[in-house]
């Protein structure tokens, strides 16, 4: 279990990117969902012992990451959210480099191991190809190899499907799934349904700080009965966010729908509906952010 | 739409502060080229006013080809902003015209560039008018030559390089590319200025030059002191030309760059397949278990991360196509310095391992540099640039790793360059047929001359690591390179505190590395410590993760300083504090003690020289005794570099007063053990200056005689800050004389570098006694205690050495493991003697029983037989024409290459392995300089050793070019009179080209003050010329009389002047208007066939008509001139060669002496083959500064 406290992080520009971040995550996967400029990226950077926090800490069961970072860096796999690659070199020779760096010494075990994860991650009948001529998606796979090299505790994957086309995503989302049974996996993302789809646990993350953590289908039932869905015209948008608590606006079909949080029925017109846990991220960005900028 | 884009980049650039940072630093450093003493470039030396305008043209293209830089970031980088910005198709999506697109963006940078070089311009102007600059040294100042270079040189210089680079970047869509072909310019230039350095090529240089350089140097190489000091070079012929195709080719490569330009792809490819995006990938996922394992952290595991790193970022350098490139270029220059250095009169030197190897390191030097700066750069941001770093960096290896491996592939760029050296050296060996290729040797080179290209990987990186900015981290490198150089002009010479200094390891055939190593490696391993120490730096400030704000990576740093850090940290500060210390030790105490490595910086060794002037002249003139004979026992030992010396001096007044005091100079850094002559006082002791004055008890008598005896020892202990003297060394010991005690005030030890001396208010510079000084005479101009001695030396030496001195061995033999030999000299001869030691074979031959002994290196057996034949022709011809030789041997002796001459003793004649030994002469149609050199000095055993000169204007004359002629007959005889043409014109080229580097005044050739380019280069020709119009027997038949009469004089001694009335007293009346010109002007003729033609006539032989133009100047000592009328006669030839023949082959059709007395003339002439060309003074005897056009191509009718 990772065990973080109190984590505070204010870049020099003064910008603070954690506030007091608490968070306990279990083995499993764990989505951590917040808009771009949320503080997921510092968030993970911190824990990957890419940057220093300023204040708080961060264990991974006995291990301190913040401090130990190269016993952290031996525990841990990390797909950053700009995974670049030298685009001339071929996938095996890049990922048997990578295994290198990360400590696996002995030429015979590495070999299994780049080509056991080669075959995992679906890339082995492309291994002698270059990495320049990768589609995102597998660039991707190939970033999970990289991270999946000497078994680590704790996988810290950033942004990953960005990018992706629906194809490719499901398929990297299932390559996720696969591995995050026996270890700490914490995916960052601004898509909703990754997370939906794949995280028993989730976070919500906005501004620095943590907004909501448990498992999505608590948070969504804490909604039961309060959403409510209408087809507006174009021109009232504006007169229903001023009166209501539009958690989100959405074109179907070229006319507005919007969904609004409210404990009963706003007005006619609205229809009740079952939430889901995208009601539940806008819900909780809303309230962060000042009523005056909601939109 | 143009003039839209064409002002929105002008606001750009000049909203951009980089642009305003880059002028203030160019202006700096011009302001300080212009308004700093030190800084002499531009060629503002002697005379030459700190502002003329040659000098301003000078810099300002300097800076011009410096300006590459600026391109590179205005123009290219404007090119590629778009792209970089990923705004281009937000501008390819308006409706602006390619063409206005490109030419706005083109024209912005062009501007910003011609800022930055009118900033140049401005400061160089404020410069001069600072208070500090002597005004003395400053011409008028005027707007003229700044416009002039900045319209001529500077802008179609931008224009070009722009055109280049931005065609370059808008095709390739790449900086790399850019800078890529940034070093390609400079590898170009630096090829174009070896090209130059053949004589027939130059104006090819001229024109290929892009920069201009080379044709402005062409057309202002024969400039005197006064042109250079108020003209500007005519623009026209070649510097035109070049200008015009220069401009030409930038509008070519500009049109070229609006046609390859695309606003629709990525950059132009050559034949070079898109990657396609791979399509295998099966939508079933392989069923795979990956084996669990441990990750390793250990040291093991980290020796091993190392080398794979190391590995791969080696394999990542040397795969790109920049390197390939670099590499190609970088031979390119190898192979053209070795096809066009070591070049004497034309002709090579054998290729031999020891000048190749060190070749490698002298064509590479500067390109080097900018390879490992580069790479430095891109290697530090490799990671990072990829987005690599960011996997990388949180993966558990330690962070020593990625720095030590990119210093390994820094190291492994520089090994690839001097293995490729010297692969393609021994390629250009074997070429040559030239077989000795010794490896072993190329790899020390490799190992010396690599070292100190390490060490300065090291800083490239460190200062990448530690700015974090590869712009900045570039800059700085920029500035070491310049604050090396300043710290150089400004006399801080110090290998201790220049980075990464380091006494030079010269080496040489005959004594191999010599001594020279440990110094070397000493001061090595001294800025080794501190490269160490940066590497350490840099690796606890390397940036992991995102800590790039300073205090981040300072808590970092401090994270990282371990135990193991600071036991590294300490040892490396302990061995540079250490090794320092014992530098410094070796250096200043030991070199100093006794003072003979001893180190000065150049001005303060100026103001050692300024005090002896200052304490000591009181005692010019001040009478002392004579030297009579001078007898020694030399003791050379050779592995301890090691002499001692015991003498004898047998002193004589000549004076009529009695003499009361001895003033006695001994070289400083000898040890004196003794010195006896009778009862006597210390007047004066100056260790420091080696003077000393003793008031004898017993006043020397007029007449009366006295024994001086010394014991001296020359032993330097400790090595010092440069390669120290190389006299004595372990194999190939040459010293002479100067190392023994002289008597009396010393004049040339004064300064003579007029500023110098003004800095130091010494007065003018001293010049030689003037022609009629009759009190001068009473000495020769090789010393003022002395006249003709008796010589008697034993020198021993260690026993596998030959020891050689002047005079004749009485006895040899061997005693105590050491070897002795005895010379005696059986006639007075002149006090100038040398000993020498080496291990040597020896060639005999003779010359009517008179044995010649060649000592040779072993390996150096090229030339000793065409030695000795000179030597035998050189006796044939002067016993013959002038007096017999005086000795009964002749000794031609190789030394080691650490100075390249060969100098003439009474029958011995030392002569550098770095000439004639080495000297190719299989072609045989190039210049045999060999048998030039030692017929010349053979010839000084006449010229010098039987007559000798007074110390007054003109004496040199006497010895060196009478000793010229002498060896120009004994060619001439060899050869051919006809074959004198091409070697006379390398004699031409030098003198005129030597005129405008005079720090005095030139003279006339019978007034010369040891002025080198006068009494060697001007002598030839004058004594050439005279003996064309004089003929040979008549000028023979004087040197007879005059070395008959004068030969073995004593006080006063003959001059210049004396010669010349024998002269004239020998000759037709008619000549002595041609001697006055030749001896006693500086007279330039200009003579060229204005046309030639001939017609075949009907009894099959030709008419030639000939239309001539003869003119000719007198020149005053600084260059001015006047008119003078021409009443002369000149030679007129007509010529035939066979088809395809060159000059070697040509046949004289007519070869006769006209009368000439106006500025044009016309001549028919009738011959009887077919011409080919015809010319006035066609051999080039006369002084013209355009020596081709005197010959002209006959037209045929």
């Amino acid at each position: 279990m990772l065990a973080i406290r109190n984590l505070s992080k204010t870049y020099a520009n003064g910008v603070q990117a954690l506030k007091n971040v608490t968070l306990d995550i279990p083995t499993g996967m764990f989505g951590l969902l917040g808009p771009n400029g949320a503080g997921k990226s510092t968030l993970m950077r911190t824990l990957a012992t890419l940057q220093d926090a300023d204040s708080g800490s961060a264990h991974l069961g006995e291990l301190d990451l913040l401090h130990d970072k190269q016993a952290a860096r031996a525990t841990l796999g990390y797909l950053p959210q700009e995974f670049g690659v030298y685009p001339k070199e071929a996938a095996y020779t890049m990922l048997d480099h990578f295994a290198m760096l990360k400590g696996v010494v002995n030429a015979g075990e590495r070999r299994e191991v780049v080509e056991g994860l080669l075959k995992q991650v679906n890339l082995w009948d492309v291994r002698g190809h270059k990495l320049g001529g990768f589609s995102g998606g597998m660039r991707q796979r190939f970033g999970i190899a990289q991270a999946l090299i000497g078994n680590p505790k704790l996988i810290i994957v950033d942004e990953p499907t960005a990018g992706l086309d629906p194809e490719e995503r499901n398929r990297f989302l299932n390559l996720l799934a696969e591995i995050g049974e026996q270890v700490v996996v914490i995916l960052s993302t601004h898509i909703v349904e990754d997370v939906t789809d794949l995280c028993p646990r989730m976070a919500i993350i906005a501004r620095g700080e943590v907004k909501l953590a448990g498992e999505p289908h608590e948070a969504i039932a804490s909604l039961d009965g309060r959403i409510w869905r209408k087809t507006i015209a174009k021109g009232a948008l504006a007169d229903y966010q001023q009166r209501m608590n539009v958690l989100s606006t959405r074109l179907v079909g070229g006319q507005t729908v919007i969904h609004v949080l409210a404990d009963a029925l706003p007005e006619a017109g609205f229809e009740g509906i079952a939430p889901d846990l995208e009601d539940v991220y806008f819900g909780q960005l809303r309230a962060a952010a000042p009523a005056a900028l909601a939109a | 739409m143009l003039r839209t884009m064409l002002s929105f980049e002008l606001r750009q650039q000049l909203g951009n502060p980089v642009l305003w940072i880059v002028a203030v630093v160019f202006a700096l450093l011009a302001f300080g080229a212009s308004s700093s003493d030190a800084v002499q470039l531009g060629g503002s030396i002697g005379n030459i006013n700190r502002n003329a305008p040659s000098t301003i043209v000078t810099l300002l293209s300097g800076f011009s080809s410096l300006s590459m830089l600026l391109v590179a970031i205005f123009v290219a980088g404007t090119a590629l902003r778009d792209f970089d910005n990923r705004t281009a198709e937000l501008f390819f999506t308006t409706p602006v015209h390619k063409r206005d697109y490109l030419l706005g963006r083109f024209g912005g940078g062009l501007f910003a560039c011609c800022v930055v070089m009118a900033a140049v311009a401005i400061g160089m102007f404020v410069g001069y008018f600072m208070p500090w600059v002597d005004a003395a040294r400053m011409g008028p100042h005027s707007a003229a030559p700044y416009l002039w270079s900045l319209f001529v040189i500077v802008i179609p210089n931008l224009f070009f390089i722009a055109a280049a680079l931005f065609c370059l970047a808008v095709t390739t869509r790449s900086m790399l590319a850019t800078y890529i072909g940034v070093i390609a310019f400079f590898a170009l230039s630096a090829v174009m200025e070896t090209l130059t350095a053949d004589l027939d090529a130059r104006w090819v240089g001229g024109l290929l030059d892009p920069f201009g350089g080379q044709a402005i140097i062409n057309a202002t190489r024969y400039w005197s002191t006064v042109e250079r000091n108020t003209q500007l070079p005519d623009l026209g012929g070649v510097l035109l030309l070049n200008r015009l195709i220069w401009s030409a080719v930038a509008a070519g490569l500009l049109w070229l760059a609006y046609r390859l330009f695309r606003t629709d792809r990525e950059g132009f490819t050559l034949r070079r397949r898109k990657a396609k995006a791979t399509a295998i990938d099966l939508a079933a996922p392989t069923p795979a278990t990956v084996p669990q394992v441990t990750l390793q952290t250990g040291s093991g595991a980290q020796w091993r991360q190392f080398l794979h790193q190391a590995w791969f970022d080696t394999r990542g350098v040397l795969r790109g196509a920049p390197l390939l490139v670099m590499l190609g270029f970088g031979m390119m220059i190898l192979i053209i310095s070795l096809m066009f250095t070591g070049q004497i009169f034309g002709t090579e030197l054998y290729p031999t391992t020891a000048r190749m190897s060190q070749s490698i390191a002298g064509a590479f030097n500067l390109f080097l540099l900018i390879v490992v700066t580069f790479y430095a750069g891109e290697l530090i941001w490799r990671e990072r640039s990829m987005r690599v770093a960011e996997v990388t960096d949180a993966f558990p290896n330690a962070d020593w790793i990625p720095l030590a491996a990119k210093l390994v592939a820094l190291t492994a760029v520089v090994l690839l360059f001097y293995a490729s050296g010297i692969v393609v050296t021994m390629g250009y060996q074997l070429s040559k047929g030239y077989t000795h290729l010794q490896p072993l040797l190329y790899l020390q080179q490799m190992l010396i001359n690599t070292s100190g290209f390490v060490m300065l990987a090291a800083l490239a990186l460190a200062v990448q690591v530690l700015s974090n900015n590869k712009f900045i981290g570039y800059l700085l490198m920029v500035v070491y390179i310049i604050s090396r150089i300043a710290l150089g002009i400004l006399d801080f010479d110090d290998n201790l505190y220049r980075p990464f200094g380091a006494p030079a390891v010269p080496y040489s055939d005959m004594n191999g590395f010599g001594h020279f190593l440990p110094g070397f490696l000493w001061f090595r391993l001294y800025w080794g410590a501190f490269a160490g120490l940066l590497l350490l730096a840099s690796l606890l400030m390397w940036v992991r993760g995102n800590r790039s704000v300073l205090n981040e990576r300072i808590k970092e740093a401090r994270r990282r300083f371990g135990i193991g850090q600071a036991i590294t940290a300490a040892l490396l500060l302990a061995t540079f504090i250490g090794s320092g210390m014992y530098v410094r030790y070796n250096t200043k105490v030991l070199a100093a003690d006794p003072p003979t490595n001893e180190y000065l910086a150049g001005d303060d060794a100026l103001d050692r020289q300024a005090d002896y002037e200052r304490a000591y002249r009181q005692y010019k003139g001040d009478p002392q005794p004579r030297i009579t004979s001078m007898r020694s026992d030399v003791d050379i030992y050779p592995a301890e570099r090691r002499v001692r010396m015991r003498g004898s001096y047998r002193l004589v007044n000549h004076h009529d007063a009695a003499i009361d005091v001895l003033h006695v100079e001994i070289p400083r850094g000898l040890i004196t053990h003794s010195l006896s002559f009778g009862e006597h006082s210390v007047e004066l002791d100056d260790p420091i200056q080696g003077v000393a004055r003793y008031r004898l008890n017993t006043p020397l008598a007029a007449g009366a005689e006295l024994n001086f005896d010394f014991d001296l020892e020359y032993f330097p202990r400790g090595f010092g800050n440069d390669a120290g003297p190389t006299q004595v060394v372990e194999n190939g010991t040459f010293f002479n004389n100067g190392v023994m005690p002289v008597l009396g005030y010393n004049e040339s030890r004064e300064m003579q570098d007029r500023n110098e001396r003004r800095k130091r208010d010494l007065g003018d510079v001293p010049r030689m006694a003037k022609i009629d000084d009759e009190a001068a005479r009473a000495n020769t101009y090789l010393r003022q205690d002395a006249d003709w001695v008796d010589f008697e030396t034993t020198v021993s030496t260690s026993e596998d050495q030959i020891a050689l001195a002047p005079g004749y061995l009485q006895r040899e033999w061997t005693e105590k493991g050491r070897r002795y030999f005895h010379y005696k000299m059986d006639v007075p001869m002149l006090p100038f003697a040398a000993w020498l030691s080496a291990r040597w074979e020896v060639k005999r031959g003779e010359w009517k029983g008179i044995p010649i002994e060649v000592y040779y290196h072993p390996t150096h057996a090229f030339n000793v037989d065409r030695m000795i034949e000179a030597a035998q022709k050189s006796f044939d011809y002067y016993n013959v024409n002038f007096t017999p030789y005086q000795h009964k041997q002749l000794r031609i002796i190789e030394f080691p290459g650490y100075s390249s001459f060969a100098q003439a003793f009474a029958n011995t004649v030392p002569y550098s392995e770095a000439i004639g030994f080495v000297a190719d002469l299989r072609k045989q149609e190039d210049i045999d300089y060999v048998f030039y050199v030692t017929a010349h000095e053979v010839a000084h055993q006449w010229w010098a050793h039987q007559v000798i000169g007074a110390n007054v204007q003109g004496s040199t004359m006497l010895s060196e070019s009478l000793s010229q002629y002498s060896a120009l007959m004994v060619m001439e005889k060899e050869y051919g009179r006809h074959q004198m043409r091409r070697f006379l014109k390398y004699e031409l080229d030098l003198y005129l080209q030597s005129r405008a580097g005079e720090l005095i005044e030139e003279l006339p050739l019978a007034l010369v003050e040891n002025q080198q380019y006068i009494h060697y280069r001007k002598g030839s020709l004058v004594f050439y010329a005279l003996k064309e119009a004089i003929g040979e027997e008549t000028l023979n038949a004087v040197l007879k009389r005059f070395l008959e009469d004068k030969g073995y004089q004593q006080p006063p001694y003959t001059t210049s002047r004396e010669f010349l009335a024998y002269l004239r007293e020998g000759t037709d009346p008619k000549h002595h208007p041609l001697i006055a010109d030749l001896f006693e002007k500086i007279v330039f003729h200009d003579n060229r066939v204005k046309s030639a033609k001939a017609v075949k006539r009907d009894d099959g032989k030709y008419l030639v008509t000939l239309e001539l133009h003869s003119s000719k100047v007198e020149a005053a000592g600084k260059g001015e001139e006047t008119k003078l009328n021409v009443d002369d006669s000149f030679q007129i030839g007509i010529f035939a060669r066979p088809k395809g023949g060159e000059e070697v082959d040509e046949t004289v059709l007519y070869l006769q002496r006209h009368p000439i007395n106006s500025e044009a003339t016309t001549l028919e002439i009738v011959v009887d083959g077919e011409p080919y060309d015809a010319g006035i003074d066609p051999y080039n005897t006369l002084i013209d500064r355009d020596s081709n056009d005197n010959r002209r191509r006959v037209d045929v009718e």
